[in-house]
């Protein structure tokens, strides 16, 4: 019995004095590297307009889908969320299954597209891409996957082209109800936020006011992370993904001025999402305009787009082809993390293929 | 207690210790900023702070301009140009790309798609 615990106990200080070693090592590595490489998945740029990027993706599969999936990232992230590592991929995970992949990315906007609005989002850069898209498969329909913001842009273009050439939707943890966005509606309380001095200060929201807006709601999150990583230095496979998701959280975008004053007017402080009052360039945005299949999936922890924001998205809708799926994990997690592997990219794999033919 | 023994894991302690941290800073600090107190100071020490730099960004541009150089208009106009520029540049490449002979099986337009055959999934 003491051989058998002296023997375990002398294991564990093993593996402890190994750890240790291996931690000091790639620690010394780690300081040294350059940025994570990310977004690796061959692909070519399509449309290229100021901030607006289209981008194809090299098909991985004999054999695809009659219909397109178009990605729709939030403009104030890289669209390589979706496409992280290799095997940590979702682009790379629907490619493999047979999807036919566009991507609607963003760069910095321009000092002269500080005019841009929710308008030029949703009537001129949404159309434009799925125009492209049409053009380049030659088909007459397509499907749009919208993760947070690129979700709320998807459901605005959706409600203002009704019998559009969009034939589903999948929204990712995209907001509908803004007077339940937690510290962000409280932040931006319209009593206290001037919201118009901002924008005509600055015409340009800079990034690292965005990004300081994402880490107040969770301060400790950027030294936890360093701690942990500190503690795993050893494992190769968690030290990769936490510097790409770094670099991910580090390389938040500026939004153009006027874009953030119609989202702060209409949607933060009107919630004209909810009351099915937005009007964009004369045409009505309710939500209600909408009949399409649509599966809206949201995380049980969302920080960013709680729970209470997200989940009235089938209620405001006409679809009768609707899905659901609530799951466990955060913002982040939901798209990139091993949850989305495991139920997330399946679900969305089911239900958009059975109809993408 | 010999189970006991045999189950201490450091980096394990430390991991639950590192997640019970996080989460008792980020639920006082949620509770501290969630009050309208907060949303009024912090709103108006950012009134201050554009305040403060448009006045700065104003004097900086007319020294600059009394010193002969770029102001930071000047410069953000400069790095407009030469992005307009990579992007015809990358544009004139696509373009070449085309002209290639139908052998590169890397070019755009010579790659070609899979047949758009693929039946739905089979339900679960």
């Amino acid at each position: 019995m003491a051989d058998t615990i002296d023997a375990g106990m002398v294991n564990q200080m093993q593996e402890l004095v190994d750890k240790t070693i291996q931690r000091a090592v790639k620690g010394v590595q780690f300081l040294g590297s350059e940025k994570a490489q990310v977004g690796l998945t061959p692909k070519d740029l399509i449309y290229d307009k100021g901030t607006l990027k289209l981008y194809h993706y090299h098909p991985m599969s004999d054999e695809i889908y009659r219909i397109p999936v178009i990605l729709v990232m939030a403009t104030t992230n890289r669209g390589y969320l979706f496409d992280m590592l290799p095997g940590q991929s979702f682009v790379e995970f629907l490619l493999k299954n047979g999807f036919d992949v566009f991507m609607i990315d963003w760069d910095p906007p321009l000092p002269s597209e500080r005019g841009l609005g929710l308008a030029d989002y949703t009537q001129d850069f949404l159309p434009t891409c799925v125009d492209k898209v049409m053009q380049q498969t030659g088909e007459d329909d397509v499907n749009i996957i919208g993760y947070c913001m690129g979700g709320v842009l998807s459901l605005l273009y959706a409600a203002t082209h009704t019998n559009g050439p969009l034939r589903n939707l999948a929204c990712l943890t995209t907001p509908v109800n803004w007077h339940e966005m937690g510290l962000f509606s409280l932040w931006s309380d319209k009593r206290y936020l001037d919201v118009d001095k901002l924008v005509n200060t600055l015409g340009i929201v800079p990034a690292d006011f965005i990004e300081r807006s994402f880490e107040m709601l969770r301060p400790a999150q950027r030294t936890a992370g360093r701690m942990r990583v500190w503690n795993e230095m050893w494992n190769d496979d968690f030290v990769r993904s936490y510097r790409a998701f770094e670099r991910w959280g580090n390389e938040t975008l500026p939004l153009a001025g006027e874009y953030y004053r119609d989202t702060t007017r209409d949607l933060m402080w009107e919630n004209k999402m909810m009351s099915g009052d937005l009007v964009i360039d004369g045409k009505s945005a309710d939500l209600a305009n909408i009949d399409i299949p649509l599966m809206a999936v949201m995380a049980e922890h969302d920080h960013i787009a709680p729970i209470a924001a997200t989940k009235p998205l089938l209620e405001k809708i006409s679809s009768t082809d609707t899905h659901e799926l609530v799951l466990k994990g955060g913002h982040v997690s939901l798209v990139a993390g091993p949850n989305a592997v495991r139920r997330m990219w399946p679900a969305v794999n089911q239900w958009l293929g059975a109809r993408s033919v | 207690m010999a189970d006991d023994r045999q189950s201490i894991d450091p980096s394990a302690m430390f991991a639950d210790w590192v997640t019970q941290w996080e989460r008792a800073v980020d639920n006082f600090s949620n509770d501290v900023m969630a009050t309208d107190e907060f949303s009024r100071s912090m709103n108006q020490m950012q009134k201050v702070q554009l305040d403060m730099q448009r006045v700065f960004g104003d004097a900086m541009a007319k020294q600059l301009a009394n010193f002969n150089m770029p102001s930071r208009d000047d410069i953000l106009e400069l790095t407009e140009n030469l992005r307009e520029v990579d992007r015809r540049v990358a544009r004139v490449e696509s373009m070449l790309r085309k002209m290639q002979p139908e052998g590169d099986n890397n070019s755009p337009s010579h790659r070609k798609s899979p047949p758009r055959t693929k039946q739905a999934p089979k339900a679960d």
